[in-house]
């Protein structure tokens, strides 16, 4: 498994709620990674404002095909056919949706080590549901040889690329609108490992485990539900596949309650590989919900409304923490 | 045929429909693709106020003529040119886009939107489905005709030239495409990464009857609607319009900040200002 220490491009410390760009981390990130690997290229449909660093630092090894994701994805598999390594940048339904067979049999049949980074993650577009992802990583994570990130912190979308660069195989990071994103943590204080959760906030009446944007939301309620007396732990559990195994099982063991919050349908995503872990392992949480879409086509509307609307922002997560625990 | 005063009253509307951009724009705290609005707003009028056979107090109607905005980002474009046309009113529009709940978003939902024939958003699906719907059509022996808007960035998607494949193989007399070839995808202009010239001569290889325009010239847009071949012809039509981005205000013009964009008020009154002042113009030259 790959370690990479983070690497913000702040020299102050970050605190909990600055905000940063992923997509701008991203583009840098790009950057550093082609200068010190003359491999790394940058592929994308029509996404070239977000990429224009690298575009401009190596437009030799940069493509942008039009708006064609399949093409894309075809031409990343192809680029690492000869040794490239190619990161794949766009929007999260496109990649995960339009080029999903590209993505399979090209990508993971041959265990390409091709790099998708995806943002709008879940219903963060505002451009209702053709443009939500949420069932994306449902369908990356079913993929075989495909691994599968879902990174919260702007700045931890850096630190899992280039985590990935020791990572051989094909990884889907998907992360949320990727400009002016909430930080979670100071670059300092973590390491990121592909198959590692973060234990973020300590706690040991309930776990609150999450991925992406919902890790703030998780964070901020469980500050609320200190205020009633409830001392709730909250997980990055960033990595879904590979699951950070132990780190789920000592939650349950130490916390008992456990209550899984995502920006994705409540079925397929982080919640049905918990609860395929827990029930492998034969273990039986004191009570376990999910968080996240309902079987519904969501509307239009900014993410934080949605995710008021479908009970999974901070108020939804602390009411359901005071409900699971009686 | 569109007479003098007809084309005058098509040019009316677009203004209108310009203006009608700006003040949503405005209104809504979000981006709005103003840049692809402007560039298809002649096309729109003239579909929905001259060429198309519809009608707002029968949306059902088995033989009204089908639309479906293929560029679906251009969903603000087509509900305000509905509006003007009575399918909507423009205040409900202003009041509720965007928000959550409301019927009009960022891309077009045939759920919740009556008189809408599909949902899309995702490029390259309009054009797919349009030839079902002309399938259908043909076997029912139905003699309306279907429409599609499609962007010229959009035609990038394998999609939209496996859709052209079928519907000139099987020669779907009653599809009308408008392609708005305004010569900027997202992020970049035509040329610049992708060249999709000779643009028009890729329509004439995939056998379609392939007429070109200027995209803001109403008259000329007229008179092609006039002479479209009969739908129960067998070659599919794709008109296609040469236009500019964000047409009608110079600093939308051809950039690529405007594919989608926040319009606050010091724009918005600069944007104004011109479309009012080009109005004022065209009322001089009828005058
Ligand atoms: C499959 C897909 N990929 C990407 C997008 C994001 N997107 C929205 S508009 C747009 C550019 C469209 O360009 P064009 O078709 O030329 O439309 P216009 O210039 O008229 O706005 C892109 C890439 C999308 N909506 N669907």
């Amino acid at each position: 498994m790959s370690t990479a220490v983070m690497n913000s491009p702040a020299k102050n410390v970050v605190k909990l709620g600055d905000k940063a760009a992923g997509r701008g981390v991203m583009d840098q990130v790009l950057v550093d990674l082609g200068t010190e690997n003359e491999d790394v290229w940058t592929v994308c449909a029509d996404m070239s404002t977000y990429l224009g660093s690298f575009r401009k630092a190596f437009p030799d090894r940069y493509i942008d095909v039009g708006i064609a994701e399949q093409t894309s994805v075809g031409i990343a598999a192809g680029l690492a056919l000869e040794g490239a390594i190619p990161f794949v940048a766009g929007m999260a339904p496109f990649i995960s949706m339009r080029s999903l067979e590209q993505v399979r049999s090209d990508v993971c049949y041959q265990d390409l080590p091709v790099k998708f980074v995806a943002w709008y993650g879940g219903l963060t577009t505002g451009g209702g549901s053709t443009h939500n992802a949420m069932e994306d990583i449902a369908l990356m994570k079913q993929l075989v040889n495909m691994d599968v990130v879902s990174v919260g912190d702007p700045n931890m979308v850096g630190a899992l690329m280039r985590a990935s660069m020791d990572h051989p195989h094909p990884l889907y990071i998907r992360f949320g609108v990727g400009k002016g994103d909430p930080c979670l943590y100071d670059p300092e204080t973590i390491s990121v490992e592909i198959g590692k959760g973060i234990l973020a906030r300590e706690g040991s009446d309930a776990t609150i485990l999450a991925h992406g944007d919902l890790v703030f939301e998780a964070l901020r309620a469980a500050e609320a539900l200190a205020e009633t007396g409830v001392n709730a732990r909250v997980v990055d559990m960033y990595s879904i596949k590979p699951l950070d195994k132990e780190l789920l099982l000592r939650c349950v063991e130490e916390t008992g309650h456990i209550v899984v919050v995502e920006d994705h349908l409540t079925f397929g995503g982080l919640a049905s590989s918990i609860a395929d872990a827990l029930m492998d392992e034969r273990v039986m949480p004191r009570s376990f919900r999910r968080l996240g879409v309902p079987q519904i086509y969501s509307g239009f509307g900014s993410p934080q409304v949605n995710w008021a609307q479908y009970g999974y922002d901070r108020g939804g997560i602390v009411a359901a923490v005071i409900e699971m625990l009686g | 045929m569109a007479d003098r005063e007809q084309v005058r009253h098509l040019e009316g509307m677009a203004v209108e429909m310009r203006r009608n951009l700006l003040r949503l724009a405005l209104s809504f705290d979000g981006p709005v693709h103003l840049g692809g609005d402007m560039s298809m707003t002649e096309l729109l009028i003239a579909l929905y106020h001259y060429g198309m056979n519809v009608d707002p107090a029968d949306i059902r109607a088995a033989e009204r003529d089908r639309f479906i905005l293929s560029k679906g980002h251009g969903a603000v474009g087509m509900y305000i040119a509905m509006a003007l046309r009575g399918f909507y009113e423009f205040d409900d529009i202003l009041a509720t886009y965007g928000q959550f709940g409301s019927a009009y978003g960022m891309h077009p939902c045939r759920t919740q939107l009556p008189a809408l024939e599909s949902s899309t958003g995702s490029l390259g699906h309009g054009l797919p489905i349009a030839v079902g719907l002309a399938f259908a059509a043909r076997q029912r022996k139905q003699t309306h005709r279907v429409f599609t808007l499609i962007g010229d960035g959009e035609s990038c998607e394998g999609s939209i030239w496996e859709a052209a494949n079928t519907a000139g193989s099987y020669g779907l007399g009653n599809l009308v495409g408008v392609v708005d070839f305004n010569k900027q995808l997202m992020t970049n202009l035509n040329g610049n990464t992708m060249n999709l010239e000779p643009f028009a001569d890729k329509w004439r290889a995939f056998r379609w009857n392939t007429i070109e325009v200027d995209g803001h010239d109403m008259a000329a847009i007229c008179d092609v609607l006039d002479n479209l071949p009969p739908a129960d012809g067998n070659r599919p039509t794709m008109i296609v319009a040469h236009t500019i981005k964000g047409k009608g205000v110079s600093f939308m013009e051809r950039s690529i900040a405007w594919h989608a964009n926040n319009l606050n008020q010091e724009f918005f009154d600069i944007a104004m200002a011109e479309i009012d002042a080009a109005a004022a113009k065209l009322e001089g030259a009828v005058a």
